[in-house]
């Protein structure tokens, strides 16, 4: 998303991104970003909050008619629970077994399988 | 003021992934990365301006697996060219084709991912002069060279055709 993000900024129209996995926006750059630090899939604020689903979308708006120059990142102060420990869990090997990475193993292949011969039916 | 636990800063997704596949046996994705960032300022105020909404999210399809809340990774729900559904009401977006968390979010609330809600609350209270008349899917395929050579320009046309003056883009 920040390879289009990029590609419209490039062609004139002003954007922002809002989004959780800041070292992936960041590396790419782009000019506006909004970050929530929140499990991936929460982009624009937490499940069933309206306000803070509100206040996400009201800071995204002020990045985009305040940000001074390219690769102007706000975290929003919201937190996704007191206690950070979740952040631990996401992709994290030493937190798995050997018969859960195996696991992990075969469906990656199904997924890629599927995924390819979709690619290639378009 | 006591000092935050150390593992209390944003996820290294890159490094986490990188580890994550060389342990499956796979080769190490190669994420974009520039240098220089293009930046254009905002030229009409907000109140004025009519801004689009660009997704990763994918529009429902029956028959090709569970893509509601707490569907494990479906990638039969991906989608391969851009997509355009009308802003007027809320269309039927789902995100089973994207690596989300599944262990820390169930994926129930669709205003999570798609803050289409929310804008027509800010076109109402008059914070934003108007939204685009549709909306765009980005699609998530992993080529990069084809999100910079078909995907992205076909998005900047998409956006011009509906006379934004500014992208608000959710990746998930």
């Amino acid at each position: 998303m920040s390879l289009v993000a990029r590609h419209l900024e490039a062609n004139g129209l002003p954007t922002v991104v809002m989004g959780c996995a800041k070292d992936i926006v960041e590396y790419c750059g782009v000019s506006r970003f909004l970050f929530s630090d929140f499990p991936l899939g929460n982009s624009a604020g937490r499940p069933f909050d309206v306000e803070s689903q509100a206040s996400t979308l009201e800071l995204a708006l002020r990045v985009l008619e305040s940000a001074p120059a390219a690769r102007t990142t706000v975290q929003s102060p919201l937190r996704w629970r007191e206690d950070a420990a979740w952040k631990l869990d996401f992709s994290n090997l030493e937190r798995m077994t050997p018969e859960q990475i195996a696991e992990r193993r075969r469906e990656f292949d199904e997924i890629k399988a599927i995924a390819r011969t979709k690619r290639e039916a378009v | 003021m006591a000092f935050a636990t150390e593992h209390d800063v944003p996820i290294p997704y890159m490094q986490r992934t990188r580890d994550y596949y060389l342990k499956l046996g796979y080769p190490g994705y190669r994420w974009a990365h520039f240098v220089d960032v293009p930046f254009t300022p905002l030229a009409t105020p907000l109140a004025r301006a009519r801004l689009a909404l660009v997704t990763t999210s994918a529009p429902y399809q029956p028959g090709v697996g569970e893509q509601g809340p707490r569907a494990p990774y479906n990638a039969a729900a991906k989608f391969y060219t851009v997509y355009s559904e009308s802003t007027e009401s809320i269309p039927d977006l789902r995100i089973s084709h994207v690596g989300y968390d599944r262990v820390h979010t169930t994926a129930e609330d669709p205003n999570t991912w798609l803050p289409l809600a929310q804008l027509h609350q800010a076109v109402k209270s008059g914070r934003i002069g108007a939204l685009t008349p549709r909306l765009h899917g980005a699609p998530t395929n992993r080529s990069q060279r084809v999100t910079m050579e078909t995907d992205a320009p076909e998005l900047l046309r998409c956006c011009r055709d509906d006379g934004a003056d500014a992208v608000l883009l959710v990746p998930n």
